[in-house]
This record gives structure tokens, C-alpha cells and sequence, in this order.
């Protein structure tokens, strides 16, 4: 229903794609473009022309650039919505998408519920029948397939984890609310230290998992490493080598791949998309340039870019060029072919690099590879990966997982400052309603049963 | 002499507390009113509890009364004592809960039907039921026929009552009345479905028998006001107290040994019992752990010896009763005058009704009360005045009468009876309620007057007094936004002294009392501007201390209001709704919600289902 809140949503389907789109509809679109919005230049974004393209970078709230995206602004009633919409056209991939994402929530917006901008739109007249009819198919696939999806997952250990944590929370609003309701009845008395205690421990369970939730992202939707490098230097001998099987097709002509290879792999239940792109050079050839525009828009995706430079043969200017587009990445240098003399060494590198961190290994005797398969490890998911139980994989449950720590924070500051039960119970339900956003479960429906479970009440 | 004539307004079937409140209302509208009861020796009979109130309850006390009902005004002229419950757990969940002497109770409520013209009352068993040319025809087992557009049920739990105690049954109303036979099949052929339900009684027993030297006493209290807007409150003094005292291990021992002959546990009893009316052997099955139970021994009236002894419901035979009771400190030598009981009675599925009390398919019958499912004397006497209100407006051909969850602890009531499915009779409770801060009994009539004068319940008069408690309320608000403290004044010292709470910096009086310790009492004595008084003081500083989490629950019910604005018309066809699921298309047809919101209340109707709707209605409404 139209309200007060600003929301936003990726209104693109997910999965891979050239493009995604991210909508925010509300009063506050434009002051969010505002927040996030820069000129290429990095200047601040001043005018806001209606229906205009025009090119911009997205902005972390820490201000590192996400990504690079072309915006529309649209001002009200000549929306979608029919209120003011901010349309940002970002490169596609999940992650790049969610980032996004993250920026226009972090600058006020709200995430939009499944149709939202539908119910908007149709409440304010902006949708004709067919469209709408259409509109409302695809929501409904859509949410089935989320249904389906999220049942899955919740069938598992997440489901189980935030069981437990819902059980304890809502035992404690039982306990208030039966309290409430039969004052004259025999209940105990709350003991205020031991449900903060209580309490706190659930938040912080809820904190932990929701600081897992980029790690969750990457099991999910496995992580990019992408092996870049001019021709030549042994990218396909060592993605083959790393897959353990002949994928790429390997030949002594530089040039060989003319589109990217990719492959995923599991590293000890770490799924890894490995990418192997076109060699990096200037070229008038133009199937091969397409090949290298393709490996770039790779090598902006990727959690980790691994620069293959070929140690006999020593750095060439291709080589510089590469690496000064990926400083400012996750990166390793991998120097290749060690079975051959060497006129590049890590110790030659490092004296005139020092903050690179480069690896040696031979993709022809394999030599250095098990090592480069575990730094890789180490780099995408930490040392500590696998210790929390349960993993988050979905921006929409780590936002409820924040929203839930929120109003836990306030049921802890209500307990130290002796704030009436009945508020008290205000906040305990916002949060069993925020799990449920991912667990399903209503509370009011549950709530009853519960004190009537716990409680021996009536007379 | 002429034979009367026998044609009504309307005729309102049962005297209990829903069919009091209808009659009341329907008068008060100018429509001829006859009020039909089994018994004319029971009108506004209470069979269980001699209680009024309680948490939701009492909250539904104080609507019933802001609207110009009853139930306040009786219980305040006929309390043995109150008691003020929840006082420091917060303005929510603060209740009133009376004890009230029963027969005085009964002739009250008579003598104030009995003063209003447009009523007639009469004793008389309901046999037939039939519509003929928009007009109901009510015969009674006399062979008399009445006439009326509209009816209201108000049966109560007589309708087919079946009485249990141990494994004797028998056919009978609650406390040995005459069950209604007649009526329940009379209706089933009008096509209205019926199921069982089925709750309990304990036994009565005589004062003189008791020994209450071993009891605690529960004295009742002088609060500041009583349950009605309109009546000057005078509590009673000295108020009369109850007593508690609790079972034993002995008490669940004999009942543990017993349980096969307990009509809840051989399989006699075949209703749904409810959780908030436990029975003893219920609690000692269910709850095995608990070492002892309470037992309240609450005055039934002052012209009588009998007394409650409320926690002791049972379904077991009377010799079972006499061993287990005197197992119970101070009831070691009591005389039962009445066993307890269970009784099993026919509800109808609230699923048939709409949200003003009236039958879908059969225009003109409305139903209210513990036929649609609830318990309580409260639920009983918000559903009458509801009813009451409808048929009315359906007599003048005016838009139905409506209350928001969002309004009031009715309408949260009559919006879960007729849109979620009732596995047990409905009792209200303040968890019930999502806008609980909003609903609070301190501001019932600010919530519901301006309705009852809208519908002529309310006399000029007291709606005079109605606006001049808010133009007193609107009034403290001003003065307290206007007056500031000074720091380092005479008056900053006098409130740091008296409130423990310094000032820094000038402050209004209004964000002073935003703090805990403050009180507008406390203010008052040093800012003597602040002008007085004790019921409107309550609501003013809710609204103030309160301010956040109201606001939060206005946002909440301004979304929740646009929902409701979005209207389905009345027989709506979900079958021409593309893209309905199976389930919420078999729901919707069920339920046939009257907004899109009430939709979006019913089990299994998703996001996407309501979606499909909205376009649907638009496309319908262009």
C-alpha cells in the first residue's frame, strides 16, 4: 500500500545478466540518489532532470565506488509507481546487485515486499490490465520460486538454528504476556537480570549470523576467482591443473581462448567459479577484442583476480598494464612456469613490489599448486570459515536478522531501565516478527499457544 | 378485549448479557423491540463467575459503556468490590475487575430494560423460525406467532445445552434451566450449521460452612473510578472481600485416581473445551508438576449463603466433588449447595456471519453472543451491542457499523471470530490486540462516544460531558506545553526536591513529564495552572509518556487503514480472480472478507493472492 516508507528492490530477475536494475520508489528517491549517487567525476549530483540518462558511480556509505551505472530519475506522478522513482541500471551479478542495494537501504530506503511496487503502482492508477496481469504472474512465479527456495534452506540447520532463538524468545513474551493477561493467577515473577541475559545472548547469535552473510552469499552462489594474464603465460594449463582435467583447450598459439572458460569447483565444500579469460593485449583482431572486453568485465566481478605472468619470460608492458588496473582488487600474482629457467623470481618482484603477494607454481609439473589452492581458500572465506553452524545466503534475511537485533537492543534497555511490561512486549513481538520474515512463523498466532502451554492460567 | 398486535421492530431471542445489550440499543434507536426470554426469573443471569472484567475484559466493559451500553452501568451499581489489576505493568493492560452481587445484578439490568418504552419483554420458548416476505415469524411453543424484519439470537448456551457431572447427562441449560430444543433445528432447516463447544462450572457452597481463618483475604480496593464513563462512581465501602486459599496434593491425588469418571476424560464429552476456563482434573493432567492450584471463594450475593469457588470447575460426579473439596485448607467442612458441571451446547461457525452479526445468506438474522463461539459475559454484552447496532441500521437501510483492530478491543474481537477459525470458544485477551497501547481503557470513550451519540445511545447530556473531558484533556495538554521550567528557579528547586530529577536547562512541563518519575499529580503541586483531574490526567500522561510507541502503532494502523479503505463487494465471485491461488480462493469464498485488509488476515491468503485482488477490484471498479 502506499505509504510514508521509501522502498527499493533489484526489479531485475535473479541470476547472471549483463544489467540489473535497481528501483527505489518513495519520497525519499531522490535525496537516497543524493546519498549515493556521484558524477564519474566524483563530484556531488546537484540537478535531477526527469526521465534523463545519465552516467554516475554508486557509493558505498564508507565512499568506495561500487560500481559504475547508468540512473533515471522520474519524478512523481509520471512513474511506474506513480511517486518519485530512482531507476539504477548496474552491471549484473548478484553480488554487484545486492551491493547496491545495500547503498539505497543504508541511505533510508526500506526493502520493498514481494509486488510492492505493483500494490503502488496500481493504488496510484499507473498500470494499465495487461500490464499489471503480467506483473502480478511474474511476482507470483517469483515468489513460489523464493517460497520454494526458502523452504529448502529452511528445512536445514538455518531453520533450526533461528528455531531455537525464536522458542527462547518467545517463552520470555509468553511468560510477559500470560503475566498481563492473569494478573490474579499464580506466575512466577520475571526475573529482569536473567532475561536480559537472555536476550542479549540471542542478539548477539543473531548479530553473528548476519555478519556471516557475505561468506553465506559465496557458498551459495560460489565465489569468482578469475586467472588473468596476457597470452601465453599458461592461464588454461593452469585452470586445467587447478580442475584436475583437460577444460581449456591448450595450445602453444597465443590467442587460444578467445572467450572465457569457466568452471566451478569445490575446494573442501567451498564452491569456486574459476574463470579462465582471453589473454589481455592490445589487438585489431576484433573477435579477439571481444574476448578481452569480456575478460575485463570478469576481472570487475571477481572476488579474487590471480595475475598470471610467466617467469621466463619476465615482465612486459601488457603485464604493467594489467596490474595497475588491479591494484586496487583482491589480487595474487601468480608467477607460472617454474619448470622453465627463470628470468622473473618472487624475490625480484617482491624487492621491487613489495605489496604484491606472489605465488610460484609449474602448471606443466603441478608443482606450487596445492599451496595456491590454499591461499585462494584462505582468501575468500578466512581461516575461521565453517566454525558458525549456520550460514545466511540472503540480503533479505540479514536485513531482518538487523531488524530483529534492533528491537532486541531495546527489550535489553527496557529491562535496565525498568520499563513497563506491556512496552516491554512491544518490542520482544517486532523482533519474533522480524525471524519470522524468515521463518515463516506468525506470532500472533503462535503466541497464545505458548502461554497457554507454559502457563497453568484461568479459572 | 383487542388482541395485541404482534408485529415488531424487532425481536431479540434470549435476555443473557448479549440480548440485553441488543434490546437496549434497538430501543434507544426508536425501533419496537420485543425481548424474549426462557425464563423471565433470569434476565442478565450470570451462571459462572460473579465477575466482571479483567484484563481485555474490562477493556471491553469500558467500549461497551462508551458506546451508551449496559454492562458498566450495572456492575458499577451492583459491585461488592473492585480491585485495580496490572497497576505497575504498564497503561496497556491496566483492568478493573468487580465482583458483583448477582441477583442484585439481574434486577438491575430488568428495571432498566423495563424503563424503555420501545421495549416489551416476555417469557416464552422459541419453537419456529421462518422468513416470509422479508419478515421474520417467531412462534412461540404457545402457539403464538410474533413478526418482526429483523431477529438477533442471543441463546446463549442453551441450544441443545447438554449437562455433564461425572457420567450422568442430561438434557439442561446451565444451573438446571430449560434447555432450547426447538430452536437449534429450526435453524439448521434456514440452512445454519452448528457444532459443539463445551465448558464448565464449579461448585457452589454455603459461607457458614467454611472456614476462613486459614484463607488469605482479597479485600477489595477504593479506586479512583469505576467501569462507566456516566455514572458518578461510588465504590462500596467497606467493599466485600473474597478469599484465597489452594488445593492440596491430596485434592489431585483423589482426582488422578478418579479421572475415568470425569465426563472430560472418559470420552463423554464430545464439544471443544476451552484453555481459559480450565477444569481442575485439566489443570492436574495438563500441569502434573504443580503442587497446588488456587482456589478464589468469591460472594454470589449478598441475599444469599452461597458462595463460588472459582479454580475448582469440574466434570466429575458429585460424590467425587464431596471427597476432593474438603481436601482444600478451609473447605474441610463445606456443604455443596450446587455441584459443578460441564455443559455441552451448540455454537455456529462464525465463518456464516458477517462483520455486522448478520448472517450471510439469511438478510435480517443477526446472531450474538456465546452462539458464535465466545465466553465471557463481556464478549457476550460487545457482540449484543454490536448486533443491536446493525439491525438497526439494516431497518433504516444504512451502512453497516464497523470498529478497526485498530479502534477497539471489539473490533479486534469480531474481526478473529469471523476471519480465523475457532478451535475453542473466543475469550479476549490483551495479547490479542496489536495496537494494545492505543486501546486502553483510560481512553475507551475518546475512542467510541462520538459513535454512540451518532446512533442516539448516548443522551444529549452525557455527550455534553463527553466533550467537556476532552476540551479538559486538550486543555492540560496546552498548559503543559506552554509552561517551562526555569532552571535555578524557585519552582526548578521545588520539582528537583519532589522528583529527584535536575534541571539544566529550561524545559517545558510537557517534556518534564516525559520522564519516568514525573507524574501530572506531581507537577500539579508545584505548578498549580495545571487545572485538575483524576480521569483525565490518566490520559494525558499516557499519550505523553507513551509518545514513541504510540506513534509506532499509529504508523502501524495507518497502513493497516488503507488496507481496510480497499472495500470487496458483498458476494464477490474468486473464481474470476486469474492468478488466486487454490487455497486462498478457497478461503476467500469462505470467509467472504468484507475489506482487503480482513483478506489479508486469513490463513493461507498470500502477498501475491492479494496483489491479484487489488488489480482484479481496480479493473472491476474502471
Amino acid at each position: 500500500m502506499p505509504d510514508e516508507d521509501t522502498i527499493a528492490a533489484v526489479a531485475t530477475p535473479p541470476g547472471e545478466g549483463g544489467i540489473g536494475i535497481i528501483r527505489v520508489s518513495g519520497k525519499k528517491a531522490q535525496d537516497i540518489g543524493e546519498k549515493i549517487l556521484r558524477h564519474p567525476s566524483g563530484r556531488k549530483i546537484t540537478s535531477w532532470p526527469e526521465r534523463k540518462v545519465r552516467l554516475g558511480t554508486v557509493i558505498s556509505p564508507d565512499r568506495q565506488v561500487i560500481d559504475e551505472v547508468i540512473f533515471f530519475f522520474f519524478k512523481a506522478p509520471r512513474s511506474y509507481t506513480g511517486e518519485d522513482v530512482l531507476e539504477i541500471q548496474a552491471h549484473g551479478g548478484e553480488k554487484n546487485l545486492d551491493l547496491v542495494l545495500s547503498a539505497c537501504l543504508a541511505a533510508g530506503a526500506r526493502l520493498a515486499e514481494p509486488g510492492e511496487f505493483t500494490k503502488r503502482a496500481f493504488l496510484n492508477g499507473r498500470l494499465d490490465l495487461s500490464q499489471a496481469e503480467a506483473v502480478i504472474d511474474l511476482i507470483r512465479a517469483r515468489t513460489e520460486l523464493a517460497h520454494r527456495a526458502a523452504q529448502q534452506q529452511l528445512s536445514g540447520q538455518l531453520s533450526a538454528y533461528l528455531a531455537k532463538r525464536e522458542e527462547k524468545l518467545l517463552r520470555i513474551l509468553a511468560h510477559i504476556e500470560a503475566a498481563l493477561d492473569y494478573p490474579e493467577d499464580d506466575i512466577d515473577e520475571l526475573d529482569r537480570q536473567t532475561l536480559r541475559q537472555t536476550v542479549a545472548l540471542v542478539r548477539k547469535d543473531l548479530a553473528e549470523l548476519a555478519a556471516q552473510a557475505e561468506k553465506g552469499r559465496i557458498l551459495r552462489e560460489a565465489a569468482t576467482v578469475v586467472l588473468a594474464g596476457r597470452p601465453n603465460v599458461g592461464k588454461s594449463s593452469l585452470l586445467n591443473r587447478l580442475l584436475g582435467e583437460e577444460r581449456a583447450i591448450v595450445t602453444p598459439i597465443p590467442g587460444t581462448t578467445r572467450d572465457f572458460v569457466s568452471e566451478i569447483i569445490n575446494f573442501d565444500g567451498l564452491p569456486v567459479r574459476l574463470v579462465d579469460t582471453a589473454g589481455m593485449r592490445t589487438t585489431g583482431d576484433p573477435l579477439e577484442k571481444e574476448g578481452v572486453r569480456r575478460a575485463w568485465q570478469w576481472v570487475k566481478q571477481a572476488e579474487l583476480i590471480l595475475v598470471v605472468l610467466d617467469s621466463a619470460a619476465g615482465l612486459t608492458e601488457d603485464d604493467y598494464q594489467l596490474l595497475e588496473k588491479v591494484k586496487n582488487r583482491p589480487f595474487f600474482v601468480v608467477l607460472n612456469k617454474s619448470d622453465l629457467p627463470p628470468r622473473l623470481t618472487a624475490d625480484i618482484l617482491a624487492e621491487r613490489f613489495p605489496e604484491l603477494t606472489v605465488l610460484t607454481v609449474s602448471a606443466v609439473t603441478g608443482e606450487g599448486v596445492d599451496e595456491l589452492r590454499r591461499r585462494i581458500r584462505q582468501q575468500l572465506v578466512g581461516k575461521d570459515f565453517g566454525e558458525h553452524p549456520v550460514l545466511v545466503t540472503r540480503l533479505r534475511h540479514k536485513t531482518a536478522l538487523e531488524k530483529a537485533g534492533q528491537f532486541l537492543k531495546n527489550v535489553e534497555e527496557g529491562l535496565e531501565n525498568n520499563l513497563s511490561e506491556d512496552l516491554l512486549a512491544i518490542d520482544l513481538r517486532a523482533a519474533l516478527e522480524a525471524l519470522g520474515e524468515i521463518t515463516g512463523r506468525t506470532v500472533s498466532e503462535e503466541i497464545i499457544n505458548a502461554i497457554f502451554s507454559q502457563f497453568c492460567v484461568g479459572k | 378485549m383487542a388482541r395485541r398486535e404482534r408485529v415488531y421492530d424487532v425481536i431479540v431471542i434470549g435476555a443473557g448479557h448479549a440480548g440485553c445489550e441488543a434490546a437496549h440499543v434497538t430501543a434507544k434507536m426508536g425501533l419496537r423491540t420485543l425481548l424474549l426470554t426462557l425464563n423471565f426469573n433470569n434476565i442478565a443471569f450470570m451462571p459462572c463467575n460473579p465477575s466482571v472484567g479483567g484484563p481485555g475484559k474490562s477493556h471491553l466493559v469500558r467500549e461497551v459503556d462508551a458506546l451508551g451500553g449496559l454492562i458498566g452501568r450495572v456492575t458499577d451499581l451492583t459491585h461488592l468490590q473492585v480491585r485495580a489489576l496490572n497497576t505497575q505493568k504498564g497503561p496497556a493492560v491496566r483492568a478493573l475487575r468487580a465482583q458483583v452481587d448477582k441477583r442484585r445484578y439481574q434486577e438491575v439490568m430488568q428495571s432498566i430494560l423495563e424503563k424503555e418504552p420501545l421495549i416489551e419483554l416476555k417469557q416464552g420458548e422459541v419453537v419456529s423460525l421462518l422468513r416470509k416476505n422479508n419478515s421474520w415469524r417467531v412462534g412461540l411453543s404457545t402457539g403464538i406467532v410474533f413478526e418482526a424484519p429483523a431477529v438477533i439470537l442471543a441463546p446463549g448456551t442453551f441450544l441443545r445445552g447438554r449437562v455433564h457431572i461425572g457420567l450422568n447427562n442430561f438434557s439442561s441449560g446451565p444451573q438446571g434451566q430449560q434447555p432450547a430444543i426447538a430452536l437449534p433445528q429450526q435453524l439448521e432447516k434456514e440452512g445454519i450449521k452448528f457444532r459443539r463447544f463445551k465448558t464448565g462450572t464449579p461448585a457452589r457452597l454455603r459461607r457458614r460452612s467454611l472456614n476462613f481463618s486459614v484463607m488469605k483475604e482479597q479485600p477489595g480496593e477504593i479506586t479512583a473510578h469505576g467501569f462507566s464513563f456516566w455514572l458518578p462512581w461510588q465504590p462500596r465501602r467497606p467493599p466485600v472481600s473474597c478469599w484465597l486459599t489452594y488445593t492440596t496434593e491430596k485434592t489431585h491425588e483423589i482426582i488422578r485416581a478418579n479421572l475415568h469418571r470425569a465426563a472430560l476424560y472418559c470420552g463423554a464429552i464430545k464439544g471443544v473445551g476451552t484453555r481459559y476456563c480450565p477444569s481442575l482434573e485439566g489443570k492436574v493432567v495438563n500441569f502434573p508438576h504443580r503442587e497446588r492450584h488456587q482456589v478464589f471463594i468469591e460472594p454470589e450475593s449478598e441475599g444469599t449463603d452461597e458462595v463460588y469457588a472459582s479454580g475448582l470447575s469440574t466434570s466429575l460426579p458429585e460424590e467425587i466433588q464431596e471427597l476432593f473439596i474438603p481436601t482444600v485448607p478451609g473447605l474441610e467442612n463445606a456443604e455443596i449447595v450446587r455441584p459443578g458441571y460441564a455443559i455441552e451446547y451448540d455454537v455456529i461457525d462464525p465463518e456464516q456471519l458477517t462483520l455486522s452479526l448478520q448472517f450471510k445468506e439469511l438478510p435480517g438474522l443477526f446472531s450474538a453472543g456465546q452462539i458464535n463461539g465466545t465466553s465471557g459475559y463481556e464478549e457476550a454484552a460487545a457482540q449484543g451491542i454490536m448486533a443491536g447496532i446493525n439491525a438497526g441500521l439494516y431497518l433504516k437501510g444504512e451502512d453497516p457499523f464497523f470498529l478497526r483492530r485498530d479502534e477497539a478491543y471489539i473490533g479486534v474481537m469480531l474481526d478473529d471470530l469471523i476471519t480465523k477459525e475457532l478451535d475453542e470458544p473466543y475469550r479476549i485477551m490483551t495479547s490479542r490486540a496489536e495496537f494494545r497501547l492505543s486501546l486502553r481503557q483510560d481512553n475507551a470513550d475518546l475512542r467510541l462516544a462520538e459513535y454512540g451519540y451518532r446512533y442516539k445511545l448516548l443522551s444529549e447530556e452525557e455527550y455534553s460531558r463527553f466533550l467537556a473531558r476532552k476540551a479538559k484533556i486538550n486543555e492540560m495538554i496546552k498548559t503543559l506545553e506552554k509552561t517551562a521550567i526555569d532552571p535555578d528557579s524557585e519552582r526548578a528547586l521545588l520539582f528537583s526536591s519532589k522528583t529527584g530529577v535536575p534541571v539544566k536547562q529550561k524545559i517545558t512541563l510537557k517534556a518534564a513529564l516525559q520522564n519516568p518519575d514525573v507524574t501530572y499529580d506531581l507537577l500539579r503541586e508545584i505548578f498549580d495552572e495545571l487545572p485538575e483531574g483524576v480521569g483525565e490526567s490518566e490520559v494525558v500522561e499516557n499519550q505523553i509518556k507513551y509518545h514513541g510507541y504510540l506513534a509506532r502503532e499509529t504508523k502501524m494502523a495507518e497502513r493497516l487503514k488503507k488496507m481496510e479503505e480497499k472495500k470487496i463487494p458483498e458476494g464477490f465471485d474468486y473464481n474470476q480472480v486469474p492468478n488466486l491461488s487454490f487455497v486462498a480462493r478457497e478461503k476467500l469464498t469462505a470467509v467472504a472478507p468484507r475489506t482487503l485488509g480482513q483478506a489479508s488476515r486469513i490463513n493461507g491468503v498470500g502477498p501475491a493472492d492479494l496483489a491479484a485482488l487489488l488489480i482484479w477490484l481496480d479493473k472491476k471498479r474502471k
